[in-house]
C-alpha cells in the first residue's frame, strides 16, 4: 500500500511565548477538509512529565457501532468500553500497543470494565459478533494530541516552546508510516500548519444492510 | 442364323434388365443414402457441439460455483475468532494448524492455504512452496484482490504443475491485515464431478513453453490419455474449434478451454472437454446400417423379380429360339409349347403357324420339285404366281430316244416304264448337271430349257454340252438305244400356263416348235443332231457343220441348220476331208451344179459315215435334174409337212 505523506508547514509568525497554540488544518490535495486525522507533538523526555496527566475514557457501543471511532488518551489513561445495545457485544483488540478481550457482555455489564493503555500507539478494537464495528484508541505519549474536527482542524494549545517533532496518523494512513514533521515553537505567535495528506482507499468490513436490524426477531 | 450383338454387349435379356435395374437402383438408392447420412451425420455434429459447449458451461460454472464455496467458507472461517487470535499470536507453527484446521473444517472445498502479509511476505503455506514473497501468479492475484471492490480475486494457478483454482480475500483483525490464499485442485475428483454432470469427459492439459502436452487430470482412461496427449493440439487458434481425436475403438470430438493462470506462466494449463463421437453417432450407424440392410432387401428382392422375370420371358424365348433353329433346319413338326395370353404366347403361335406352314410349303416344294424341276418348282414357290408370263431368250433342247419302241418290244409295260425312267432320268441328271431345267417329258422325249426359269451366262454353251453328253450317255447304255437331239435359241414366252386352277411353268413360242421340228429332222438328214443357225451363234466356241438350209412346215422364214460336231479335237483327218467334200457338194448342190454335186455326193457315200445325209441329197439332185428349181432358187429346201 502506498502511503503518501505530504505537510506544507506555514509559519505565519514567530513567537517563542510558552503557552502557545497551534493550528493544523489537514485537507486532502484537493483542498477537502479531513476530519478525524490525529496529531501529536512528540516532547523530548524531559517535558513529557507537563504533559502526562492521565484521562479516563469511554468508548460506547450504540447500535453496533463505537462511539466515538477515534479516541485520543495519554499513555497509562482508562478506557471503559459500556454496552448501550441491547444485546450482546465482544470487543477486543490484537494491536500490539494494547491487547484484550472483553467477551461477550451485555447493557451496563460491564461499567465497571476498565482497561488501561500503558503503551502509546494506535489501538483497533473490534466486536467479535459485529464484523462491521471498528474503532481506533490514539494512545499518545503525552496530551499533546488533537484530532481533526468536521472542519479538518486540529487545535492544540500551552504549547512549549522548542523543536519538536509532530507526528501525524490518520485510520486510511499506514500505522507503520510514522509520519512526522518539524516544528518550532517560539515567541508569542500562535502557528498555523496546514497539512495535506493523500488518502488510500480503506478496506473494511462494511455494515451489510441486514445488520440495522434492531432486534432479532 | 445370324446373332446381332446389342450395342452394350449383354450376352443375354436376364444381364439386360439386371444391368438396368442396378444402373437404376443404385443412383438412387445412393442419393437417398448421402442424403439422409449427410443430414444425420449433420445433426450429430450440431448436438456434439451443442453437448461440447454444454458441458465447458458446466465445466466454468462448476469451477465458479467451487471458487465461490471456497470463497465463502474460507471467509467464514477465517473470520473464527480463534483463528485470528492465532494470527495475532505470530507464532508460525500455531498459524500453520490453524490454516489447516481451517482446511479441515471446509469440508474439502479447499485443498491449500496460503496466508499473506500486507506487505506480501508469505507467512503460512500449507502446500510448502518455499515461497518468501509473493510472486508470478500469486502476487498478480493478490494485486488484482486488492485492486478489487470486495478484496477477492480469482485465478488458476499451479502447484507443483498441478492446476488449482484459488482465491484470495483478506484477513480482518478487525482492521485487514493479512491475505489468505486458498485453492482446490483441479483433480480427478474435480473432473470426475463435472463429467457426472455433463456426460462428457473432461481432461486438463498442461502446455508447455516446450509445447510438450501433458494430461493431468482425465476421465478417461490412461491409454487414452496417451492418444489424446498425442493428437490433441493446443493454440490459441483452434480454441473454439473442434477436434476429432481418434481413440482407435472409437472417436472423440473435443473443446477446449483455455486456464490461463497467468500471460507470463511458462505453463498454460488447457480444460478438454470430450465426447464421444461415436457414441453420439451410434444412431446415425445404425441409421445407417439398417439403410444399408433395407437397400440390400430392395436390391435382392428387385433382383429375384427381375431375374424371374427374365426368366418368363428369355426361357420361353430360348425355347422358341430353339424351335425356330429346329424348324430353319427343316424340322417343321417342332411346336412350341408356350401357354401364355401375352405376347410371348402370341409369338408361339405365330411361330407354330409359320412352322406349320412352312411344313406345308416344304411339302408343296417337295412335290413340286417332283413334278417340275427343282428351279421351276423355286420359280413357283418364289415369285408370285401369275398367269402370262415373260419374254425370254432361251435356248431348248429337244431330246429323243431313237430305237426305243423296239427296244421295248416284247418287254411288259412295267419293265418298259423302269426302262424309260431310268434312261429319262440319266437324259434329266445331264440335263441339271449342266443348269439346265427339264421342262416337260413327251412319251420317251424329253425338252429341256436353258435360260429359264433362271437367266444363266452360258446358257447355249450349257445347252451344247448337255446334247453332246446326253448323245454321248446313250450311246454307252445300250446299243439299241441312242438320242437324237434339237437345239433352237431364240425367243419364248415364259411363264405360267394354264388355269386358275392348275397352272404350268412352261415356254411357248417358235423358237419351241422349231426345236421340236430340228429333232424330227434328224431322222431325216440321218445325224444325232440338228443345232439352228441362231443356236450356233450363241455357242460359236463349238464346231459345226453347215447340214442344210431349209424352210419348215408351217414357216416362210428359212433356217441354216448345223451338225454339232461332238469332239472337234478327236476328228481323224479322214473325217476333216469328209467335212470339206461335204462343204463342197453342198455349194455345188447350192449352185444347181447337179453334175458335180451328184458326183460328190456320191462319192462321199461311198466312202463315209453319213450315208444318209449324202442319199438325201443325191435324191433330191435326180429330182432336181428332172424338175428344174426356180431361177431365184438358192438352195433352201421346203418340207412340206411335219
Amino acid at each position: 500500500m502506498n502511503r503518501i505523506f505530504s505537510a506544507i508547514i506555514v509559519f505565519c509568525c514567530s513567537a517563542s511565548v510558552f503557552g502557545q497554540s497551534l493550528t493544523v488544518s489537514v485537507t486532502s490535495n484537493e483542498g477537502e477538509p479531513i476530519p478525524g486525522a490525529v496529531i501529536e507533538i512528540l516532547l523530548p523526555d524531559e517535558l513529557k512529565s507537563a504533559y502526562g496527566e492521565t484521562t479516563s475514557n469511554q468508548v460506547d457501543q450504540i447500535d453496533k457501532e463505537f462511539v466515538p471511532t477515534i479516541t485520543t488518551a495519554v499513555a497509562g489513561s482508562q478506557i471503559s468500553f459500556p454496552n448501550s445495545d441491547d444485546i450482546l457485544h465482544h470487543v477486543y483488540s490484537f494491536s500490539p500497543a494494547k491487547t484484550f478481550n472483553i467477551p461477550l457482555y451485555g447493557r451496563r455489564e460491564n461499567n465497571d470494565f476498565v482497561e488501561t493503555f500503558e503503551t502509546p500507539g494506535v489501538v483497533e478494537i473490534g466486536c467479535n459478533i459485529h464484523d462491521w464495528m471498528l474503532a481506533y484508541i490514539y494512545i499518545g505519549e503525552t496530551s499533546l494530541v488533537a484530532i481533526s474536527d468536521d472542519s479538518g482542524i486540529a487545535q492544540l494549545d500551552s504549547l512549549p516552546e522548542g523543536e519538536f517533532e509532530l507526528s501525524i496518523w490518520h485510520p486510511r494512513l499506514a500505522e507503520s508510516s510514522g509520519s512526522t514533521q518539524t516544528i518550532t515553537v517560539t515567541g508569542t505567535a500562535s502557528l498555523d500548519l496546514q497539512i495535506e495528506l493523500e488518502l488510500v482507499r480503506d478496506r473494511r468490513v462494511r455494515r451489510a444492510p441486514s445488520a440495522n436490524r434492531n432486534r432479532y426477531r | 442364323m445370324t446373332t446381332t450383338n446389342p450395342v452394350i454387349g449383354f450376352s443375354s435379356f436376364r444381364s439386360r434388365l439386371i444391368s438396368f435395374l442396378l444402373a437404376l437402383l443404385i443412383p438412387v438408392l445412393g442419393g437417398i443414402f448421402y442424403y439422409v447420412n449427410s443430414n444425420n451425420e449433420e445433426y450429430t455434429e450440431e448436438t456434439i457441439n451443442t453437448y461440447l459447449e454444454l458441458g465447458a458451461a458446466v465445466f466454468d460454472d462448476t469451477r465458479e460455483q467451487q471458487a465461490a464455496t471456497l470463497i465463502t467458507v474460507f471467509n467464514s472461517l477465517t473470520w473464527d475468532f480463534g483463528f485470528r487470535t492465532a494470527y495475532a499470536a505470530n507464532d508460525p507453527a500455531t498459524l500453520f494448524d490453524a490454516a489447516l484446521n481451517v482446511l479441515d473444517r471446509s469440508l474439502e472445498s479447499g485443498d491449500m492455504i496460503m496466508i499473506v502479509d500486507l506487505e506480501l511476505n508469505v507467512v503460512v503455506d500449507t502446500e510448502l512452496q518455499g515461497f518468501v514473497a509473493l510472486e508470478g501468479g500469486w502476487k498478480e492475484l493478490v494485486d488484482r484482490a486488492d485492486l478489487s471492490e470486495d478484496g477477492i480475486a480469482e485465478a488458476i494457478l499451479t502447484i507443483e504443475d498441478n492446476p488449482y483454482q484459488v482465491i484470495a480475500l483478506p484477513l480482518y483483525l478487525p482492521r485487514q491485515v493479512a491475505w489468505i490464499i486458498g485453492g482446490f485442485a483441479l483433480d480427478s475428483d474435480f473432473v470426475t464431478e463435472v463429467k457426472d454432470t455433463v456426460v462428457s469427459d473432461l481432461s486438463i492439459v498442461r502446455l508447455s513453453n516446450d509445447s510438450s502436452l501433458e494430461v493431468i487430470e482425465s476421465t478417461l482412461p490412461d491409454d487414452q490419455r496417451e492418444l489424446l496427449a498425442e493428437q490433441l493440439i493446443v493454440s490459441p487458434q483452434v480454441f473454439n474449434s473442434l477436434q476429432r481425436i481418434d481413440f482407435i475403438e472409437e472417436e472423440f470430438t473435443t473443446l477446449l478451454r483455455p486456464l490461463f493462470g497467468s500471460a507470463n506462466d511458462p505453463v498454460q494449463i488447457i480444460a478438454v472437454i470430450q465426447r464421444s463421437y461415436d457414441e453420439n453417432n451410434e444412431n446415425v450407424v445404425q441409421s445407417r446400417q439398417l439403410l444399408i440392410q433395407f437397400y440390400a432387401l430392395i436390391i435382392v428382392i428387385s433382383l429375384i423379380a427381375v431375374i424371374f422375370l427374365a426368366r418368363s420371358i428369355s426361357n420361353p424365348l430360348t425355347r422358341l429360339a430353339t424351335i425356330v433353329q429346329r424348324i430353319e433346319k427343316g424340322d417343321y413338326d417342332m411346336q412350341a409349347d408356350i401357354r401364355s395370353r401375352d405376347e410371348l404366347g402370341t409369338l408361339a403361335d405365330s411361330v407354330n403357324s409359320m412352322a406349320v406352314g412352312l411344313a406345308e410349303k416344304e411339302k408343296v416344294r417337295d412335290l413340286l420339285g417332283k413334278v417340275v424341276s427343282h428351279e421351276i418348282a423355286e420359280e413357283l414357290l418364289n415369285n408370285p404366281i401369275e398367269l402370262g408370263g415373260e419374254e425370254r431368250d432361251i435356248t431348248i433342247v429337244f431330246s429323243d430316244i431313237r430305237g426305243f419302241t423296239s427296244f421295248c418290244e416284247g418287254l411288259p409295260p412295267r419293265q418298259v416304264l423302269e426302262e424309260l425312267n431310268k434312261v429319262l432320268s440319266t437324259i434329266s441328271d445331264i440335263i441339271e448337271a449342266h443348269s439346265g431345267v427339264v421342262d416337260k417329258y413327251q412319251g420317251d422325249a424329253v425338252m429341256a430349257l436353258f435360260g429359264a426359269p433362271i437367266k444363266g451366262e452360258n446358257d447355249a454353251r450349257n445347252a451344247m454340252n448337255a446334247a453332246i453328253e446326253i448323245i454321248a450317255a446313250l450311246g454307252k447304255m445300250d446299243g439299241m438305244l441312242s438320242a437324237c437331239v434339237g437345239v433352237n435359241t431364240g425367243l419364248v414366252v415364259a411363264g405360267n400356263l394354264g388355269s386358275e386352277n392348275r397352272l404350268n411353268y412352261s415356254v411357248i413360242g417358235d423358237t419351241v416348235n422349231l426345236s421340236a421340228r430340228l429333232e424330227s429332222l434328224t431322222r431325216h438328214y440321218g445325224v444325232t443332231n440338228i443345232v439352228s443357225e441362231a443356236s450356233k451363234n450363241a455357242a460359236p466356241e463349238f464346231d459345226y457343220r453347215e447340214i442344210d438350209e431349209v424352210r419348215v412346215a408351217g414357216k416362210q422364214e428359212s433356217v441354216r441348220i448345223y451338225e454339232l460336231i461332238a469332239k472337234p479335237e478327236s476328228i481323224t483327218k479322214a473325217e476333216r476331208e469328209e467335212l470339206d467334200w461335204y462343204a463342197d457338194a453342198l455349194q455345188s448342190y447350192r449352185h444347181k451344179s447337179w453334175l458335180v454335186a451328184e458326183e460328190k455326193f456320191s462319192e462321199l457315200s461311198k466312202s463315209c459315215e453319213y450315208k444318209t445325209l449324202y442319199q438325201v441329197f443325191l435324191d433330191r439332185i435326180t429330182y432336181f435334174k428332172n424338175n428344174q428349181p426356180a431361177e431365184d432358187w438358192t438352195g433352201i429346201f421346203t418340207f412340206g409337212k411335219k
